[in-house]
């Protein structure tokens, strides 16, 4: 009888133990089966809500950044791999005055939904774009628009000598708004593929645009993943469950580079830096701003914390960029000259526990950061160990609700933040979203005149080498106030399976689902 | 044969479940004292980022050191005081409380039992781990704040036993004899009751502190425990958990540390409920 229990017991564990191997060997022939065939799926640690990208919808935030990745939009003009400008869905432009700018169409381009690209929808889609979205308003500075057949006639409120890199822009995508946008977010472009459903920070189904102007796309049907956590998204690529990746987090590269995988790698000009609140009493003290300046180890954090995936930066812009790397002087990492800053300050340890005070108050710095771009938090846990050497005491709060917290100027000193400088390859970007008086991304309310007289020249001077002389200046002016601190630009890196080819990165970071995507065969 | 225990054989195990409760608590306060002084057994600075990151284990580095190059022998040394220590500060603090709420309970009845077993059912009423999340969340992070939250959730269990141990007790005749006796409710409770009830309390609590280092590293792990650079060995795996592939030893040390020190405190539960529970002194 025994004998007969252990024999049951033994068949219930192999046939359990065959049920998992069965359900096990499935999910692989499923993957394996997609892969070889012409459905790719693409996992995304950004495409989310807590990145501002909750849809496809250009208009919408930074939406736009989904709609042109994941080939659903295009835009008038585009970045060679020099970060120069080309046209795209134009065919040609001409500036008839400082204000005036008439770009020609391209022929023969219609929209997913099938309406001709012409003027006129041109017309409608930018007319929408700033009539909704504050930043492209704030940035294009469009007076009037008008639309006669393939061509469309921009004219400025003021001279936008940027205005062709605004228009590469995602938030530019063209979009047919006689299609409009659907509840979900979803809208129709000119891209290789049409987006059929959509569920935000989920995923996003993608067909094959069969009437695309420019080749055919490779994929029949393409789905992009929402996976906020690296590590999912790692386990992801490797179990087969996705054919390529964004995002994740740079320890795990050593396990795609083999032949099973491609890795594809591009400076990029995603900064870390830090934003001084100029509304926190502690912040305001310049010797303390210099002393963060100084007691940030930039070259570990980028050699030896990052693994060579990033390099330590100067100021907003990568050393491949024009006015990036030496082009400014930021201070460098001084323990010793940081701590004489501050004692000349009057922030001494006068009660030995290793944190300095003046007047009675600790000196606390409050580091909000996000946790999303995973190395923000690395480089708060560096940045508490070095500026701890030197007598702060710093308080890490890395939470997705950093959006909101940012807003409050009470409640933050330091804001840690990953964000692209140059999306546009032109300089003024930066400034104008976070240095100057309004802009949208001037968390710590920084303001200086010269940098406000600076930045009004810049924005009317078309000459290429006076705005770089600008540009190079108004670095330097936030540089030596120590409004911002840059510590590092990260090499973008996707990941692909061997058997899918045309996946590559792009410096601006835009362009990454494209006709050129298909199976390797 | 199985279920029969011989004179003999009782005899025989109370010598040994002595020894082997005095032997696990000579280890535990040799351990507290190892832990109390611990920075000297520290080859490093726990908190130093002086060494290059995630290195394997070598002589110089026995554990390997972590993402930001921290040695991390240290830091599991230091993780291990962190949990431990705070553990037993949490299960004193639950079980003082606890069994304070329900020998007043117990003892006095009326609107306040009521009133302090209804709060108590509700708190029995959600799973522990699961309200423990809810309440740290709400707090915000820290260990302190992960140790309250916890506290808020352990406490019933205490009050439970203490005021049933408490009404079993005065319908005993010593009871009714003290109060006849003209002893007034403090000293029949300091005297009387909470010297009867210690036992099932004490073992209660012992059993407990392995399951509270559980809880507090898990709450640090999904990030609402201890803060950086505290090194707290729930924390220490939750930051570790990505490179498990590729460097494992980040995982494995604090882990293997969790381990040894929740199965350590369990075993002590085990031994002193053995050694005091006498209802417990027949079985297996």
């Amino acid at each position: 009888m025994r004998q007969i229990k252990i024999c049951i017991r033994m068949l219930a564990a192999a046939c359990l133990a065959l049920c998992l191997l069965a359900g096990c060997g499935a999910r692989m022939k499923a993957g394996a089966e997609e892969s070889a065939g012409d459905v790719f799926v693409f996992g995304d640690t950004t495409f989310n809500a807590e990145n501002e990208e909750p849809d496809i919808d250009p208009h919408n935030a930074y939406s736009g950044w989904a709609c042109i990745r994941y080939g659903v939009g295009e835009t008038l003009f585009r970045y060679t791999d020099t970060m120069e400008i080309e046209p795209w869905l134009a065919a040609d432009w001409e500036q008839a005055d400082a204000l005036t700018w008439r770009i020609t169409l391209r022929d023969n381009i219609t929209f997913s939904t099938g309406r001709p690209l012409d003027g006129q929808a041109v017309k409608d889609c930018l007319t929408h774009l700033i009539r909704t979205h504050d930043r492209a308003r704030n940035d294009l500075q469009i007076d009037a628009i008008t639309a006669e057949g393939q061509t469309v006639t921009i004219v400025t409120q003021e001279p936008r000598p940027a205005l062709l890199h605004y228009l590469s822009d995602p938030y530019s995508c063209i979009i047919d708004m006689q299609e409009g946008v659907s509840e979900e977010g979803i809208v129709s472009g000119t891209g290789p593929y049409i987006a059929q459903t959509l569920v935000t920070n989920e995923r996003l189904e993608l067909v094959r645009n069969e009437a695309y102007w420019d080749g055919t796309p490779g994929f029949d049907r393409v789905t992009v993943l929402s996976i906020t956590d690296g590590d999912t998204l790692t386990m992801a690529l490797q179990s087969g469950e996705i054919d390529a990746a964004y995002g994740l987090p740079y320890t795990s590269y050593p396990l795609f580079q083999n032949d099973e995988y491609v890795l594809a790698s591009a400076a990029t000009s995603r900064t870390f830096f830090l934003h001084m609140n100029f509304q926190s009493p502690v912040m305001q003290d310049p010797a303390v701003r210099q002393a963060v300046a100084m007691g940030i180890d930039k070259e570990r954090f980028a050699g030896e914390l990052l693994d060579g995936n990033g390099e330590a930066a100067s100021g907003p812009f990568p050393a491949g960029f024009a006015l990036g790397g030496d082009a400014v002087s930021a201070k460098a990492y001084n323990p010793d000259g940081a701590a004489r800053v501050l004692e000349a300050a009057g922030w001494v340890d006068r009660d030995g526990d290793g944190i300095r005070e003046k007047d009675g108050r600790r000196l606390t710095v409050r580091w909000l950061t996000y946790p999303s771009r995973q190395e923000l938090p690395l480089l708060a846990e560096a940045a508490q160990y070095t500026l701890g050497e030197i007598g702060f005491e710093v308080i890490v709060n890395a939470t997705a609700d950093h959006n909101s917290i940012r807003t409050d100027s009470s409640a933050w000193d330091v804001y840690a933040s990953a964000m692209v400088t140059a999306p546009t390859g032109d300089p003024a970007y930066f400034f104008a979203t976070h240095c100057l008086d309004g802009a949208v991304a001037n968390n710590g309310h920084y303001h200086s005149d010269a940098l406000e007289a600076l930045a009004a020249e810049l924005s009317v001077t078309f000459d290429t080498a006076r705005r770089a002389q600008l540009a190079a200046r108004m670095q330097q002016i936030i540089l030596d106030d120590d409004a911002f601190v840059f510590c590092a630009h990260l090499r973008m890196t996707m990941v692909c399976r061997s058997d899918v080819t045309g996946l590559t990165a792009h410096p601006c970071d835009f362009y990454e689902i494209t006709a050129a995507l298909r199976p390797a065969k | 044969m199985t279920g029969s225990v011989t004179v003999r054989r009782q005899k025989v195990r109370r010598p040994r479940r002595r020894y082997k409760l005095a032997c696990l608590l000579m280890l535990a306060a040799a351990l507290l004292l190892a832990l109390l002084f611990i920075e000297r057994l520290c080859p490093y600075d726990p908190n130093a980022q002086v060494f290059a990151a995630l290195e394997p284990p070598s002589a110089a580095h026995p554990a390997g050191t972590d993402r930001l190059g921290r040695d991390l022998l240290s830091r599991i040394l230091i993780g291990l005081r962190t949990s431990v220590l705070s553990s037993l500060a949490l299960v004193v603090v639950t079980a003082a409380a606890g069994s304070a709420a329900g020998v007043l309970s117990g003892y006095f009845g009326g609107l306040a039992d009521s009133l302090l077993m209804r709060i108590a059912d509700v708190c029995l009423a959600f799973p522990g781990l699961v309200l423990g999340l809810a309440v740290a969340a709400l707090l915000g992070g820290g260990l302190h704040n992960a140790m309250l939250a916890l506290a808020v959730v352990s406490w019933p269990k205490y009050a439970r036993v203490a005021r049933s141990q408490t009404l079993a007790l005065l319908r005993t005749d010593h009871m009714a004899a003290a109060r006849l006796a003209g002893g007034s409710a403090p000293q029949l409770i300091l005297r009387h009751i909470l010297p009867n009830c210690a036992g099932p309390l004490l073992v209660t609590a012992m059993l407990d502190i392995g399951a509270m280092m559980m809880e507090l590293a898990g709450l640090s792990f999904l990030g609402l425990g201890a803060m950086p650079p505290t090194a707290e060995l729930g924390s220490m795996m939750s930051g570790g958990r990505s490179l498990l592939q590729l460097y494992p030893w980040v995982v494995i040390g604090p882990g293997i540390a969790i381990f040894a020190a929740v199965a350590f405190f369990n075993l002590l539960g085990d031994a002193a409920r053995d050694w005091l529970d006498p209802q417990n002194s027949g079985g297996k």
